[in-house]
Order: structure tokens, then sequence, then C-alpha cells
């Protein structure tokens, strides 16, 4: 491949040691099976030999003769590439070889002559120079070729392959939380993306079939001291490359003044996207980076890392400034789970970064790492208190038509519905911050662990925001006038919140003595709506006498009249009312039944005497069918209407 | 100068303060005196910035990262004025219902000129190292065609760098484009790196001197009986604020600063004001000479590079082996230069980097604090 097989003539007798040396040098250097090391000391060992044999023969200047020629013949395949407009690179392997042997025959020859003792000799000036000469254009040369191997063989990987999931999965609860009067949201939704679905793929971002072909460059290159150039070359393009990939992403350079500007819904899936983004940029594009970077470079020391760093940090930077744009935005309460998310994601990334970013040049983009989860960490706790605040603060000017579930209450259950699956973060999050509402509905037990989802930081602030929401519907229940609606509404909403509760992961949270407790409190609104409603309509049917067994003709008359009136006046308000949950209606029903019912074939089969036609409006049947209308809700047509 | 320094001796005052109990006429005393000594501070600080030392030549790295020192002591002064033991109600009447939005809108606009600068460094960075190569390569002894060939391309692709318009670096060309071969299309002397600083960019279209336009605008400095109150140190924190971001654009390379202003008013007959008055003056006339010459900045350390390289340049242009001696031994003087220079970009940009990271974290930080207190001002009372 080199010096190795050319022949150095020794004429003089005193010097067939240095020839023997030379030879076995020779037989060594053809040796097939030879590490990198140590062919290299051979070569220069060899080199070295030729120059002594030189050293030694300077007179008549003849010795030079041989290294001229060897000179020249490089010199000659180097600059005939030069008016050529072709790659070498291009033209095919054997091109490529000739001239990395061209290249590497001018450094054997360089070596050997500058390691020659005599340094005034003319001649040896003269192939010096004319040496660096032809080296320089060979490792401008070079460098083209590398950055034209790089560009032409670089590869993008496309990003849905990777995660289609999780773009399927974008739909997400991103409602935000002032337009929860306007439009109720009843589906939950799933959050958009499991943390290691990704996972750790590596992919070539440049063509595996040429990373031998930038190593021999680069080991040119650097071997004649070309290292920085090398770097220059492949940082520039490696670094356009990452540059380049932001746009295969579709994420968009914003500066921290727009991020601010941001309408929630583009926030949001600004806020996806970034998650999505993070993790392939880090989990794959810089992986794959630093393992590229890892191949070329890995035998030169920090170089690799160096590069790595230099290619990586402005995107990597800009990546976290939108997280610190987005972390001091306002405390919006529906940011919340976003926020989550980019903290959850950057948590789950810190291993990987520290690794990638893992020398101490690197500590700078390790430590904004660092400070922007934090940062994270701290704007998500400042979210849950503003969803706690709207959640204490929301108001409304009019009652909620037909005493059904109010919005609020399906937005604020459908979306702590979703904590469960940030457990641990909220818990680590939220261990220091004191859940201000005084948790009454949870009396710990001696020997409390806090390991139990009941006990656990995150159990007792939903606690607390559920106490809050409850205080609030009582508020909103007070601007119903009739009492018994007020009741329908809390029995309403109570209802729906145990439901939510028992029918999810939070009723692990929340345990069964806070499932206890506000199942008997819905009851007892459904027990008190009874009384409100339906005391004074049976008190028509009741004998203000017990001794007599019936009433007076005209005392009955006026009892049923008294009887049909307030029960028709019912039945034409509480038709329209609204108990939205089947089974809770029909048990309702049957237990308004049974009373009124019962209370009224007992006052007819009592007062069957006097029954006619005419003052009995209402069979008992009838009375029975009718009370199947009730809580069938607003006309539909009129749902929006704001009577009550 | 140290930020701590500063910044302890006062939050020390401002505690023994808290503990005492005062009316509100003491309070009122002791916040003009307050006000008074923040300003002092102020005007002793600039004019320490104001006369450099040797190793310190204005907008050179070391005198930038004593300016971002400036900043943050001014900046937790600052900020103790107005937040210690203030009724968070106060803040929320006027004028300061306008005043403090209108700072925190700057500090907004101030974050993102540190990112733009954040990513200058980086250009700076690239430029060094390309002037490493010229060293090592003129370094050598004897030094022959080979080598002077090795410097220019290296100078020369130094001097594109510097040259390069602040707006080509925003021109999205496609890799294909900004990457074919200067061999193929005649050009000699393209080289790597030329077109990095794509990945400068802070958001498309994003243009600091703009930005710098924006944060002057509507700048006031308080009149009649606000001259005295505490919009007065509000107007003090803003000229601070758009200062240190001119300067810093004005300095380090960063996208779009064509059209970057000059000048913004500062009255004169304000004390704390005369040296930073001056400074600006003098970075203005810099500036003015340097505008059409390309994105290199106002920072010492570039001008001389680029001097140097200019002269490398020259002497390689000229150079015919075995070489001169005399002119020879001129080179040998403008690499020496050149490597100083290096040297200090080697020990300066990183931390010079690190400390406008600092600057804008810190602005982060007091921009919330901020809000904590108006959002508490303004809360209806329950």
């Amino acid at each position: 491949m080199d010096g190795c097989q050319s022949t150095i003539p020794t004429y003089e007798g005193d010097l067939h040691v240095v020839a023997a040396a030379h030879h076995i040098v020779k037989a060594l250097g053809a040796t097939k099976n030879l590490s990198d090391d140590l062919r290299k000391i051979l070569i220069d060992l060899d080199a070295h030999l030729s120059m002594m044999t030189l050293n030694t023969d300077t007179k008549g200047g003849r010795g030079f003769v041989d290294v001229e020629e060897r000179l020249k013949q490089a010199e000659r395949k180097i600059l005939s590439w030069e008016p050529d407009p072709r790659m070498i690179w291009d033209s095919g392997p054997r091109e490529a070889s000739e001239y990395l042997e061209a290249v590497d025959e001018i450094q054997t020859l360089l070596d050997g002559l500058r390691g020659l003792s005599v340094h005034e000799n003319r001649k040896q000036k003269e192939l010096l120079h004319r040496a660096m000469s032809v080296l320089q254009t060979a490792m401008s040369r070079l460098e083209e070729e590398l950055i034209r191997i790089l560009v032409q063989h670089g590869q993008q990987f496309d990003p849905k392959h990777m995660s289609s999931r999780s773009i399927q999965r974008d739909v997400v609860y991103d409602e935000s939380f002032v337009s929860v009067e306007d439009e109720p949201a009843e589906e939950t939704s799933s959050r958009n993306c499991s943390s290691d679905e990704i996972g750790e793929y590596i992919v070539d971002l440049v063509h595996a079939g040429v990373i031998p072909d930038i190593k021999s460059i680069a080991k040119v290159m650097f071997t004649s001291n070309y290292g920085p150039e090398f770097c220059e070359a492949f940082i520039g393009v490696r670094r356009e490359a990452l540059d380049q990939y932001f746009a295969i992403l579709e994420t968009e350079k914003l500066c921290i003044e727009d991020v601010l500007k941001l309408e929630w819904t583009s926030m949001s899936s600004k806020m996806n996207k970034w998650t999505w983004s993070m993790k392939i940029i880090v989990r794959v594009y810089l992986a794959s980076e630093k393992r590229l970077c890892d191949q070329v470079l890995g035998d030169f020391g920090s170089v690799s890392s160096f590069c790595f760093l230099e290619i990586s940090k402005a995107t990597t930077l800009c990546l976290l400034n939108f997280g610190e744009a987005v972390a001091m935005g306002p405390r919006q309460p529906e940011k919340l789970l976003r926020l989550l998310d980019m903290y959850e994601t950057l948590a789950d990334l810190l291993r990987d970064i520290d690794t990638l970013f893992s020398e101490e040049a690197g500590s700078f983009v390790r430590l904004q790492f660092h400070e922007l989860l934090k940062r994270l960490g701290d704007s998500s706790t400042a979210a849950f208190e503003a969803f706690r605040v709207a959640i204490s603060s929301n108001g409304s000017l009019y009652p909620f038509p037909g005493g059904g579930v109010h919005p609020l209450n399906k937005y604020v259950m459908n979306y702590i519905g979703m904590f469960p699956e940030y457990c641990n973060t909220l818990n680590l999050l939220l261990k220091d911050q004191h859940a201000d509402v005084a948790d009454q509905d949870f009396e710990p037990e001696k020997g409390l662990d806090l390991s139990l989802s009941t006990s656990c930081p995150m159990a007792c602030h939903l606690r607390s925001i559920t106490s809050s929401l409850e205080s609030n519907l009582h508020r909103k229940s007070q601007l119903y006038k009739n009492e018994a609606l007020q009741h329908i509404f809390l029995m309403n909403n109570i209802h729906y919140l145990v439901q939510k509760v028992k029918g999810s992961e939070l009723r692990l949270f929340f345990g069964d003595e806070w499932i206890r407790k506000h199942n008997g409190k819905f009851q007892q609104h459904a027990k008190n709506y009874e009384r409100a409603t339906w005391s004074s309509v049976i008190s028509f049917l009741k004998d203000d006498n017990p001794g007599s067994s019936s009433f007076s003709k005209s005392t009955f008359k006026e009892r049923c009249k008294g009887f049909s009136i307030a029960f028709e006046e019912v039945y034409k308000t509480q038709t329209s009312w609204c108990i939205p949950d089947p089974q809770l209606r029909e048990d309702l029903r049957i237990s308004t039944s049974l009373q009124v019912v019962l209370a009224y074939r007992t006052f007819l089969g009592r007062n069957s005497a006097h029954i006619e036609d005419k003052c009995v409006k209402h069979t008992v049947e009838h009375v029975e069918k009718l009370l199947l209308d009730l809580f069938k809700g607003p006309p539909r047509l009129s749902r929006n209407s704001r009577r009550w | 100068m140290n930020a701590n320094e500063y910044q302890g001796s006062f939050l020390g005052r401002i505690s023994i303060r808290r503990n005492q109990v005062v009316v509100m006429d003491a309070i009122h005393e002791q916040e003009l005196e307050d006000i008074e000594l923040f300003q002092k501070h102020v005007s002793d600080r600039f004019s320490e910035l104001s006369s450099p030392s040797d190793d310190d030549a204005i907008l050179s790295i070391s005198w930038l990262r004593k300016l971002l020192d400036v900043f943050l002591c001014c900046e937790a002064e600052f900020e103790a004025i107005l937040l210690m033991d203030r009724d968070p109600y106060q803040l929320s009447k006027p004028p300061f219902d306008r005043l403090i939005p209108e700072l925190l809108d700057r500090a907004v606009k101030a974050l993102d000129i540190c990112n733009a600068v954040t990513n200058g460094v980086e250009s700076v960075r690239h430029c060094q190292k390309l002037a490493e190569i010229a060293i090592s390569a003129l370094d050598q002894k004897p030094i022959g065609d080979g080598e002077v060939k090795r410097a220019k391309r290296a100078l020369i692709t130094l001097m594109a760098a510097i040259n390069l318009d602040d707006k080509d670096g925003t021109n999205a060309k496609s890799t294909e484009r900004s990457w074919s071969f200067g061999r193929r299309s005649g050009n000699k002397d393209r080289v790597a790196g030329q077109f990095r600083s794509l990945s400068w960019q802070v958001a498309k279209n994003w243009s600091a001197a703009k930005q710098i336009q924006s944060t002057i605008y509507n700048l006031v400095a308080p009149r009649g009986a606000e001259a005295s109150g505490l919009p007065s140190p509000i107007y003090t924190m803003n000229v601070i604020m758009i200062f240190v971001m001119w300067a810093l654009v004005a300095a380090i390379p960063c996208q779009e600063r064509t059209g970057l202003p000059t000048h913004f008013p500062v009255p004169k007959q304000l004390n704390w004001a005369h040296s930073l008055i001056g400074l600006q003056e003098k970075i203005a006339d810099e500036w003015k000479k340097k505008e059409k010459k390309g994105m290199a900045g106002l920072l010492d350390e570039m001008q001389r590079m680029e001097k140097s390289a200019q002269s490398l340049i020259d002497f390689t242009d000229s150079f015919q082996f075995p070489g001169d001696a005399e002119k020879l031994q001129e080179a040998a003087g403008h690499v020496a230069e050149l490597t100083e220079i290096c040297r200090i970009m080697e020990q300066g940009l990183t931390p010079l980097q690190m400390h406008i990271r600092e600057v804008f974290h810190r602005i982060v930080r007091s921009r919330t604090e901020f809000l904590d207190v108006l959002e508490k001002g303004s809360l209806p009372v329950i």
C-alpha cells in the first residue's frame, strides 16, 4: 500500500546493516494482519531507514533521486485530479484508494525528510517544500470530497415511521377552561403518548456504505494534521442536516415573544409537537448523530464529542427555548396536562441527555436541560393551582337549565380522570404543596402509609379539588328559586361525581370511605327533593283527623281538586327537569311513585263512596303514567333557553 | 466586580428595614433613599465600565462580561426596591399598571435577544477555529507554499464569515445548493463552514434590529411627581436593559441587524445616566463606521482578528517561496496577535455564553416574581 514496496538501493558497504533492517521492516510490513498502530510504526521506520540511506549519501545528491521520483509520482497522481470535473469518490473505489495511496506516500516522504538530521541541505528543503505544497492540494481536495460524500449520502428518516401511534393519538383533552359553559364535552380522551414508544432507535444518518470512505479521509487528514479542517467541514454539513430535519419534523422555530402570544389551541398543538419532536430528536436523531461521530472520529480521542456538541448545541438550545417560553407563559389551568407531558418527556430524556453530553464541554447543555425540567415542574404546579382556583372561582349568573350535570363538573371530572396516568409525576410535584382545603372526607388511620394510593399527595389534592368543586356546585344550586330543583341539581351532580370516581382509576385515590359518604350525600338530596316536592302534594290526601275513615264529600272534592292542581303544577314544571342518568331517574321515579301512588290509591280507596267522574280528574293508573314523564329534561329545541 | 457583592449588602439592609416597625412616612423616606442609592450605584457601575483598563477594552469579551455583571447587580437591587415589603395592590394601580407590564414586555424581548446573541457566540467560535487553522499553518518553520495556501484558505473563509451579511444567515437555501461545489463552479476558495449560520435563527423573519427598535419605542422618562418616586427606578431599569441588549447586539453577530438604532433618548440631566450616555455615543459611532461592512460586529476581539487576518491574507497573496525575511517577521507578529486573540476567545467565549444564559434565566425569574405580585394585586377580594 505504500513505501514498503519501494527499494532504496545501497551502494556502500557500511550500509548493509541499514539495508538488512530495511528488508526486515518491509517483510513485516507485507504481513496482512497488522494492527493499524503497528503498521504506522513500520511505515515510519521504513521512511526513516530510507532517509538514513540518503543521509549518508548526500554528497552527490544521488540518494534524493529516488525520493524525488516517488514524490513526482504521487504528485502527478494528485495533480492529475485538479482539472478533472469529476469527484474522485464518485469515480470508483480504485480511484479513491489510489488517491489515498498517493497521499500516504507523500506523508511517508514528508516524515522521512523531516526526520533527516541535516537541515541545511538545499535539495532536502526543496523536496520538503514541494511535498508540503502537494499535501495541501490533496487536503483541500479531500475536504471537498468529504463534504460531497456527506451531503450526497446523508439520509433523513421519516419520523412518522417511528411513532405513527403517537400521531394518531393526538386527540387529547384540549378544551379550554373558559369554554366550560359553552359546550360540554362528554367523551374522555386518552393522553397522547406513552413515554417509551419511540424506544431507542438508531438510524444511519449517513449511508452505512460510505462510512469506511469517510473514515479513510478522516484518517489521512488527521495524520497530516488537517484534523481541524476535517472537523469544520464535518460539523458544517451535519449541523445543517440537523437544521433541515427540523423542517421534516415540521417544527417551526419560534421566538419567545411569539410563543407567549399563541392562542390556546395552537399553543396546545405546539406543546404536543414539542413533546413528540423532543423524543425523536434526542432518542433517535441525536443518538444516531452521536454514533456517527463515534464511528467516524472515535479513533481521535475527544474530537468526536467536540464535533457532536458543535453539531447539536444550537438546535438543542432552540428546542429548550420553546420549553422555557411555555413555562413562563400565563398559568392557564388547561395547560396542566400538556405541561405534565412536557415535564415527563423531559424527565424521561434526562438520562439520554446526560449520556449524550457527558463530557465537561457538554455540561452547559446538560445544565440547561435540568434547569428547564425544574421550570416545567414549577409551571405545572402553578397550573395545578390555577386549575383549583378556576374551579372555585367559576361563577354563573343563571341557573343551569333543568338541574342536570353542570359542564364545569363534567370538565373537571373528565380532566382529573386523566390524573392517575400522571400519578408519579404529580406526587413528586405536589408533595410540598399544601392542599389548602381541609380534607374532611379523609381521616387517615394511624401508621399512615404514604405509598397508599388514598394518602399520596395526589389523592389529597384530588379530594381537595372535588371539595372545591362541591362548594362551587352548592353555590350554583342557590341560583334556583325552586328548592326541589336545587336538590335535583345537587343530586345529579354529586351522583355524577361519584360515578366518575367509581368508574375510573380515581376510585383508588378517593377510597371507599369517600365513595360511601358521597353516595349518602346524593341520596340525601334525593330524599330532600321528595320532601320538598311531594309532601305538600300528598298532604291533600292525608286525613287531618285520624279518627275518621273518610272525608266528607265536600272535603273530598276540595282535596281532590287541590291534589290535581298541585300534581299538575309539579307535572308541568318537573317534566322539563333533567336527570341524565337513567338508573338514577328510574330509582327516583319508583320511590316517588311508591309514595304518591300509594297515598293516592289509599285516599281514593277510603273515599270510594264519593267518587264521581267529575271530581276525580286522575285515576291511579293515570297518575302512575304521568309520573313517568317527569325528569325528561328540557325539550331538545329549547335546550339553550334559560328559563329557570 | 462581583454580582453578589452589591446584592448581599443591599439585601442585608433591606431585611433590617423589614424588622423595623415604621410609619408610612418613614417608609416613604426610606424608599426615596433606596431609589437614590440605587441610582448612585447605577452611576458608579457605568462610570467604571466607561473607563476600562487595557485588558478589557470596550466591547471586548471581558468588558461584556462586566456589563452583564452590572446588569445582574442592578436588576437584583431594582427588584428588591420594587418588590420587597411591597403591597401588591400598589403596583396594580396607575401608573404602575402600565409601567410594569411595559417593563415585562421589554423583558420578553430581551430574552429573545439573549438567545440570538447566544447563537451568535457560536459563530464567533467558528471564526476562532478558522483562525486557529491559519495559525497552525503559519507557525511552521520554514513557511512554504503549502502552509501559505492552507492558511490563506482558512483566512478567506474567516473573512467570508466575518463579512457575511446578517441576512445570508437567514436565507434558507436548499442543502444541495449551498453545498454545491466551488471547485466545479470556478470559485476555488469556497470553503466549508461558510453556510453554518443557518442554525443561528431565533425564528423566521426575526430581526435583532427590529427587536431593539421595539424596546425603545414608547420609552419615556418619568416627569413631574413621578420623577422622584418609584417610576424613576423602573425607567432606569428599562434603560439599563435596553442598553445592555443593544450593546450585545452591536458586539456579537446575530440575526438581522440592518437598521439597528444608534441612538435612544436618555435625558442628559439625569445624573445616573452620564456614563451610560457616553458609552452609548462611543458604541454608536463605532457602529456607524462598521455598519455597512458586514456582520462581524463590534466585539473587540473580532475587530482585532479581522485586522490581523486581512494583513495575513495580504501576506499570503504576495508570498513567494522562500519569502522575504522582513515580511516573514511581520507575518509572525500578526500570527502572534491572532494566537493571543484565539487564546482569549478560547478562555472567554464559553463563560460569556453561560453568562448570557444566566442573564436570560434571571430575567425569566424576575418576570415571574413581578407577575406573581401583579396577580396578587389584581385579585378581587373574596
